[in-house]
This record gives C-alpha cells, structure tokens and sequence, in this order.
C-alpha cells in the first residue's frame, strides 16, 4: 500500500499564506502526535490532510466534533458506518435501528463509558460526552487512517486516556493534535511540531528531547 | 390498514365509473346559494325519474364557472342566463337552447335606488344619477350587468364608470338587492324576479329602497344541452329532456328558479343578446 | 449609522403610505356599517350549525384538500430545495410562488374543472416554490461540518438527510405545520371559487346575510386552526396523508382535451387566435395594458403600500401582546390568543367580511391586510422580544415599550415587514376578485368574460410584480444590513 504524503503543500486565507509550503509522509503503523502553539496550524495542516487523503478510508474527528445534535447518540456513531451499508438500510435506521448494528455499537460506547446514554440526543450531553460519542464514531467507521484533533481535550485524565487508547488500539496510523505535550508522548511514535507555519520539528517520539518541545512554545 | 386502503380505492373507482355515466347539470349561481343544492337536488330527481339516467346537479360559483364547466362537458346541461347562454353556445358547437321560463322571452332589468337618494319610484334614468354609486350583479349576469349596461350606455352615451361615481359588481342579484337596501350602494340593477321573490319574502323594506326604473323586455334565461348527448345517453335523449323540462308542472320545483312554467326556446330567440354583447364589448366580434 | 438609515427608510415609507391614501377611495359608504358588524357579532354569539347543509363534509374536504395540497407541496418543494443553487429553479420557484393559489384554482378550473386536482394542485404548487425557498435557506443555515466528518462514500442523500436535514428537522416541522396552518385557510379560501371546502358555504351565507350560519362556520374554522397542534402529531402526519387523498370527493371527471384546447387555443392571444397575425398582436397588449393592466398595477401599487405601512403601525402596537415583557400570568395567553385569531384568519375572509359590512372602496382592503399581517409579525416580534433580557431596574410600561424594547427589536421587526411585503402585494392582488380594481379585478373579468388570453396577460404580470418587489425588499433588507433569516415566517 502506497505511503500517505503531502509534498509541498500550501494553505491560504485569502490572499494570506498561512501554512506551508510544507511536505510530510505518514508511515503506516505509526501514530503522530501533532504539537505546537494554539494558532501555529495544527488543526489547518490536518483538514489539509483531510482533503488530500479523503478518498483513501480517512476518519476525521474535528474538534468542534461535528456530531448533529438532533440525532440520538446512536445515530451519531452510526454515521461512522454509512458508507458500508445500503441507502436503504441507513433510510431504515433513521427512524428504527437494526438489532445487529445496535448489538455492535454499544461495546464501543460501553468502552467510552456512555452507553448508558445511547439513545439521548447528542445536543444534551456534556463536552466531555459529546468528545465521546465522537471518538466512538471514528472506532465504529474503522477506517484506515485517524486524523483528529484535540481527540481528548474535554476529558479528565483517566478517561483522556481511556479515549485516547480505544482510538490508537482501532487506527494504527494516525495523526493526533494535542495541546497537552504529556499525552502526545505517550501515544504517539513521532512528534510533528508547527511553527511559523511550517514543520520545525519531526521526531520519533522516543527521541524527542524538552528543548525540543520548548523552542516551539 | 392494507384491507382499508383497497377499500377506498374500489369506492373511489367506483364513484368515477358511475360518474361517467351520470348526465350532470348546473345552473348559474344568480341568487341565494344558500340550500341550492338541496334545492336543485329535487330538479335532479325529476330529472332522474323522467330520463332514465343518473342525474346529478352540480353547483358552481360564478357564471363563468357555469359555462366552462358546460364547455368542458363536465355537465351536459345548464340553466343560464341570456349571455352566459350565447357565451356557452358560441363554445360547444351543436349545444342548443331547450327551453325558457315563460317569464324570460320577456324579461326585464329593475333599477333601484335607496331612498337616501330622493328619487321618486318610477323616475327613470334622469340626470340625477350622475355621480352617484350604482352597482350591478355577477359580472356575466344578463339582466345584473348587460342589458342595464346596454341602458346606462344609451341613455348617457357614456361607460357607466364614467356616469357614475363609483361602480361595483355585487356578484348576485339578491346581493345587489341587500347592497342597496343597506345604502352600501345608491343604486343597482337587477333581475326583476329576484327582486319580486324578496318583496313577497319581507326581505326587502321598500320604505328603504325601491324602483326607479325598468327597461324594456328582452328574452334571458333558458337551459341550454350540449349537441353530443344522443350519442352518450342514446338516440333522441335531447328530445326527452326538453318533454321533461316542458313538463315540470310541479310548483315545488319551479319555485328554484323560480318560474312559473316552462316554455320552449331555440338558438335564435337570443340573436339579441348577442348583438348586444358584442356592442358593449363583452363578446369578441 | 445604521440605525438613522432604518429610521429614514421607515419614514420615506410613511410618507409614501400618505401620499397613497390621497390618491386611494377609502370611504366607509355602507348606510349603516355598525349595525351590519353589530348583526355580524350577534351571529357570532347564536352560531346556528344546522343552517348549512353539508357541514360535516365541506370540513373534511377542507382538511383533506389542505393536507393533500400541503403534502405534495412540502414534497416536492424539499425535491426543490435539493437543487435551489441553480438559478433557473431559484428563477422557477420565485415565479410560481408569485401566483396566488387563488389564481392558480382560478386557471385549473378552466380545463380540469370542479375536480379535486384542482383544489389540490392550485394549493401545492405556489406552496412547493415557498416550501423550495425556505426549506433552502433552513438546511443552508445548518453547520456544515459534520458532513465533513462522513465516511468517504456515502450517498449524497443519505449524508443530506443525516447531516443537514437531521440538523433542520426541528425547524422544518415547525415551518411546515406552520404552512399546514396556511394551508387550512388557503383550502377553505378555495371554496370561494367553487372546491367544495367550507368558504363555498361561507360565502353563500354571507352574501345572503345568514349571520347565524356565518358565525357557525367561523367558529368552526376558528376551533380546527386553533386545536391544530393538539390533534395533527407527527406520529398520525402519515396516517393523514394517506386518507386525505380519500377524502377529496370524486368531483367531475376530468377531460384531457379540455388540458389540450386551453393550452393550444384559449390562451393563445384572440389575435393570433383569429389569424389576424402578429401585426395585430402590438395593439391587443396595448389596449389590455392601457385599459387594464396599468390602472390594476397602479391600484395594486397603492392599496400595498398603505396596506404594509399600516401592517407595520398596528405590529408596533400588538406585538406586546405577544411579549413577557408587557404580560403576565394571565393577560399573557389572552394576549397570545388575541395574536393567534388575527393570524388565522384568512385575509382574504376578512376583507370578504369588511366589504360587506362597509361597503366597496379600499378601505375594508388595507384593514384586512394590516390585521392579518400584523397578528403574524406582532406574533413573531413578541416572541423575538422574550429573548432579550432586561436589568432588573428597567423602567415598566410606555417607557419599557418605547426606550427599551422597541428600539432592539426594530431591525427584525423591519426585516419580517419587508419579508411580508411581497406577500401583501400578491394578497393585494388577489382582493381584487372582491371587487377592488386591483390587478385581480381584472384578472377575475377576463375570467368571467371567458378570456383567458386575457386572464393569463394579467397573471403574468402581477407574478412578475410581485418578483419585482421582493427583489427590492432583497435588496433593501441588504442594504439595512438586516439579517434575514428563513426564520422570518413562523
């Protein structure tokens, strides 16, 4: 399988330059951990990420969610699958659920520790909850890739790292941004810094030094 | 749900299968609406009874409706007025006029005025009406709109907007005669028998309103057929129709129209309504 | 800035409005118009049920054109939404939309008859071209990112009615039980030009001065709008929509030449028609236009803007009924009903009711429009001003009204009236068939004079009218910069 790689590439806001350009290539198997200053580009450089590799079985977690609020939980989670079924089987679960999609999805939000709110409408729910049902959505669809961002910022600590370890356990390769620098070295492979909207810092994560970190800060 | 749905389909078929077959009529909407499907429901039975078919009585809005609806052949027969006879026979080639109420082949327009006026019954047309309110009936109406129409524009060589100050279209004649009884209007014109019918009602106080003027007979309202019924309803249907029409001797059933017999009528009894029409311009020559 | 900008384009309509009256006949010319309402209450208070014949089954024909018609045009005016980027279909929805349903029935009468198609149709399709609009605007306004967040391959459909739709479905049932509401009264409305729903026996009751039955059946209209939301539940809707096709009667076959002759022979203009040629064709349109058109559009012009400019006045005064600002416990639902009647009742009854009552000119028009129209816009005002919050030590009463509250509503309050502007013109329009030499006056001779070439000019250019006002209202809203939502109907 061909490698996933952004080669020059270039982010505008109008007639502003505010990324790149700038070139990357994620090695299947590993997880990156994407850092830098809130502002510096990490959530551009991932929905540029996104647009590039959309086609190629990529799950986006945003971080404003993206979840519909009018729809139970369930159906938000659902939405994870909606490529892989018939439009009739979706047409159908939108107003009745089939007993085997249901039977699949509760584990996952039993994982998130939010089955018991299954059938709520997602509007209801706390952030941390909402982060949840977003996270289920992306380890329902299991697709290649996960690219999300801030996946655990509303959550407390065990639960971040609950979260964080049900996304890693479904997507071996993965693109992570994160502002708490702790979690990203713990379940990442590869710290991608972001500064002065380009790459100043790529490294596996085990070799990562404090320095390195700070410069970018 | 299924069983009941199926139900209602076979109805609804049904209903449109019988339909085709029913010979259906109207009559122009010129006063009281009110019942008149009760009491037209009657003449539907008459009907029935004398011809053998499924009858059925429609009841329309506007006399405009009645000829369309005429032209179209959702009905086969039409009570109508003078004009809205010669409109509906100009449209279906064949169609001809049956019969008419004794009282059409010579019938009269009433004007009216409300006593705020200060004109004295039996005044005429004078110049006095100039500037006043005035209203007619339905727009297609013979006796509420063309004939007095044809009037006002002899009598003052001018548009009746132009005589008159302000000028309406009350839609009906028993409407013309309550507008004008209120002082809505200070004038109106209207079907001679609807007025007499509202006198000897008591819904009409001549104390408040009363008649100034009445033109001279001109034939109106008749049943007109379409040209094509022998061939639906079988061979000399036209002529059963008109016996039946000729022979409504029954006071109850001509009280809706209301008539004292029937007599008969043809095509060129109305040659005057026409020319008529053409001449205020609600034809095309 | 923006706000002297509101005011100043308030006041030069203020001045136009004044400027109009002198031209308009606004006179009350009935002999003796209180005695007539007085007659009318009194018929209100002793309604009398059995003097109408057929009452049970010209309310279920009400009902079952209203949901007939409502249906296929939420139907096919969501299919519409689907595509309303394009702008033929902006173009196509915005013309027919611009023809009053009255308008429409008018027309379908002249091929299809007294038959149900016609009640049905003359509802749905103007209704699809609002239904295509607003729905639009409704999932526009949604937030787009969770279709972002869909897997790589789901259908389009499926990820609309996931995302936008599911995100919408809120409003767009409140929008459409609202229209559902309109359509009530656009069914019964019909009934005036012969569909067998309760304004046919409405209007034969009136015209005959039978106040008992009038009050009857306005009472019953009132009960079946007002109880609407207690029985019309979204778990019957479908059960609904199933039977009322049923329920339309069988009415007169319909025959397809008819479809045929109208479309190839009677609208075609008498010249032509007469093999006169195209030469002639120059001065038919300018008799027509000279004759009726003008003195209609100017007529249709006037009556709209005093009619709107009174909407606006009477709203200001009314929408306190409607807000907790100047309710309580108890005047609150009173004051809330109050704006409810005067929404539901169909302008077009009113100004039926008016006419009678007063007599012929303007008048019972501008009435008619500003009532309806400021029960809905004083509704919507009302309920805007229950978002705002005022200190604790905000002063009460005139003062609360003048200094607090009416100058923070009066940009939505603005945006709602040039909103409804487009809808007064073609309700104005359409009095004209009461007799008031609108544009509908004429249309309705044509009509009874059976000249559909005639009627069909007239039609044409009240639509494109009434596509000319809103276009001004657009562009006047943008240039107030009020923000305009698919909101601004209930």
């Amino acid at each position: 399988m061909t490698a996933l790689a952004l080669d020059g590439v270039v982010a505008r806001y109008g007639d502003l330059q505010v990324l790149g350009p700038l070139s990357l290539e994620l090695v299947r198997g590993q997880t990156i951990a994407l850092v830098g200053k809130s502002g510096a580009g990490k959530s551009t450089l991932l929905s540029l990420m996104h647009q590039h590799w959309r086609s190629r079985g990529v799950a986006l977690m945003p971080q404003d969610l993206g979840l519909v609020p009018t729809l139970s939980v369930y159906h938000n989670v659902y939405m994870g699958g909606l490529a892989q079924r018939s439009s009739w089987h979706n047409l159908v679960t939108l107003v009745r659920p089939y007993r085997h999609d249901v039977a699949q999805i509760l584990p996952v939000l039993q994982t998130l520790g939010i089955d018991h709110k299954c059938w709520s409408a997602t509007g209801e729910l706390s952030g941390g909850q909402r982060q949840r049902v977003a996270a289920a959505r992306a380890i329902y669809q299991a697709g290649e890739v996960l690219l999300a961002d801030e996946p655990a910022s509303a959550l407390d600590g065990p639960m971040a790292e609950t979260v964080l370890g049900a996304l890693t356990q479904t997507y071996q390769t993965a693109v992570l941004a994160m502002h708490d620098v702790d979690l990203a070295l713990r379940f990442s492979d590869r710290v991608v810094g972001i500064a002065d909207g380009g790459i100043a810092l790529d490294q596996p994560t085990h070799r990562v030094q404090a320095s390195d970190l700070l410069s970018l800060y | 749900m299924l069983g009941r749905i199926a139900f209602c389909l076979t109805l609804c078929l049904v209903a449109l299968g019988a339909s085709a077959q029913t010979f259906v009529f109207t009559a122009i909407p010129d006063e009281d609406e009110t019942r008149l499907r009760e009491r037209f429901q009657a003449v539907a039975d008459y009907l029935q009874e004398e011809l053998d078919v499924d009858v059925r009585f429609v009841p329309v809005k506007s006399y405009a409706a009645a000829v369309s609806a005429f032209r179209n052949d959702q009905v086969q027969l039409a009570w109508f007025g003078g004009l809205s006879g010669v409109q509906a026979r100009a449209r279906v080639p064949g169609s001809q006029a049956l019969a008419q109420g004794a009282e059409d082949a010579e019938f009269v327009t009433y004007f009216i005025a409300h006593k705020s006026t200060g004109l004295k019954p039996g005044s005429g047309l004078t110049e006095e009406l100039k500037g006043m309110t005035f209203t007619f009936g339905s727009k297609g109406s013979t006796s509420g709109r063309l004939m007095p129409e044809y009037y006002l524009r002899k009598t003052y060589d001018a548009a009746p907007e132009e005589v008159f100050d302000k000028v309406g279209f009350s839609g009906n004649h028993s409407r013309t005669a309550s507008l004008v009884a209120t002082g809505a209007y200070q004038l109106g014109a209207l079907n001679y028998t609807v007025w007499e019918n509202e006198v000897e009602a008591g819904n009409i106080d001549t104390d408040e309103v009363n008649v100034i003027w009445e033109t001279p007979p001109y034939p109106d309202y008749q049943w007109t057929i379409r040209g094509d019924v022998d061939e639906r309803f079988g061979k000399g249907f036209t002529d059963k129709v008109r016996k039946a029409l000729l022979n409504m001797d029954d006071p109850k059933l001509l009280e809706s129209f209301p008539r004292s017999k029937f007599i008969p009528a043809d095509n060129s009894d109305y040659a005057i309504i026409e020319d008529v029409a053409k001449q205020i311009g609600l034809i095309d020559e | 800035m923006r706000r002297s900008a509101s005011v100043s384009t308030s006041l030069w309509f203020v001045a136009l409005a004044v400027v109009c009256a002198f031209f308009a006949d606004l006179t009350i010319s009935a002999h003796d118009p209180w005695g007539e309402l007085a007659r009318l209450f009194s018929g209100l208070l002793t309604p009398d049920l059995t003097r109408t014949d057929y009452l049970a089954e010209a309310l279920v024909r009400t009902l079952a054109f209203a949901f007939v018609g409502v249906g296929l045009g939420a139907a096919s005016g969501f299919a519409l939404a689907m595509v309303f980027g394009s702008r033929i279909v902006r173009t196509f929805c915005a013309f027919i939309r611009a023809i009053h349903e009255l308008f429409w029935a008018l027309i379908f009468l002249q091929f299809f008859g007294l038959h149900p198609l016609t009640g049905v149709l003359a509802i749905a399709i103007p209704y699809a071209g609002v239904f295509g609009k607003v729905y639009a605007e409704i999932l526009e306004e949604t937030d787009p990112q969770p279709r972002d967040t869909l897997p790589f391959g789901t259908g389009k459909i499926i990820a609309l009615l996931y995302t936008r739709v599911s995100q919408a479905w809120p409003q767009l049932v409140t929008y459409t039980s609202y229209r559902l509401e309109c359509g009530l009264r656009s069914s019964a409305v019909l009934g005036f030009v012969g569909m067998p729903t309760l304004g046919f026996y409405l209007e034969s009751a009136f015209a005959q001065g039978h106040y008992s039955a009038v009050g009857a059946l306005l009472l019953l209209f009132y009960v079946l709008i007002t109880t609407l939301r207690l029985w019309v539940r979204p778990k019957l809707v479908p059960l609904y929509l199933m039977v009322a096709p049923f329920l339309l009667g069988s009415g007169l076959p319909i025959r397809w030449q008819n479809v045929t002759r109208f479309f190839t022979e009677d609208i075609v203009p008498a010249p032509l028609r007469g093999g006169e040629g195209w030469s002639e064709l120059g001065p038919w349109l300018v008799e027509l236009l000279s004759t009726e058109a003008l003195p209609g559009i100017w007529n249709t012009l006037v009556l709209t803007q005093i009619a709107l400019v009174l909407t606006g006045v009477l709203t200001l005064l009314l929408y306190p009924l409607g807000s907790r600002h100047f309710t309580n416990r108890l005047t609150g639902p009173l004051g809330h009903t109050v704006l409810v009647v005067l929404r539901s009742t169909p302008e077009y009854l009113l100004a039926f009711i008016l006419l009678q009552l007063w007599g012929p000119s303007m008048l019972p028009a501008v009435i008619a429009l500003a009532v309806h129209n400021s029960g809905i816009i004083g509704h919507l005002i009302g309920r805007r001003s229950n978002d705002v919050t005022l200190r604790p030590d905000a002063p009460t009463g005139i003062e609360r009204y003048a200094y607090e509250l009416t100058p923070r509503l009066y940009g939505p309050f603005l945006a709602f009236l040039f909103y409804r502007w487009e809808i007064i013109m073609r309700e104005t329009a359409i009095l004209g068939i009461l007799g008031i030499a609108t544009l509908g006056f004429y249309v309705d001779s044509a009509i009874q004079e059976i000249r559909f070439d005639r009627a069909m000019v007239l039609i044409l250019i009240t639509a494109l009218l009434n596509i000319g006002v809103d276009i001004l209202a657009r562009w006047l809203r943008a240039r107030l910069r009020l923000k305009h939502t698919a909101q601004s109907e209930p």
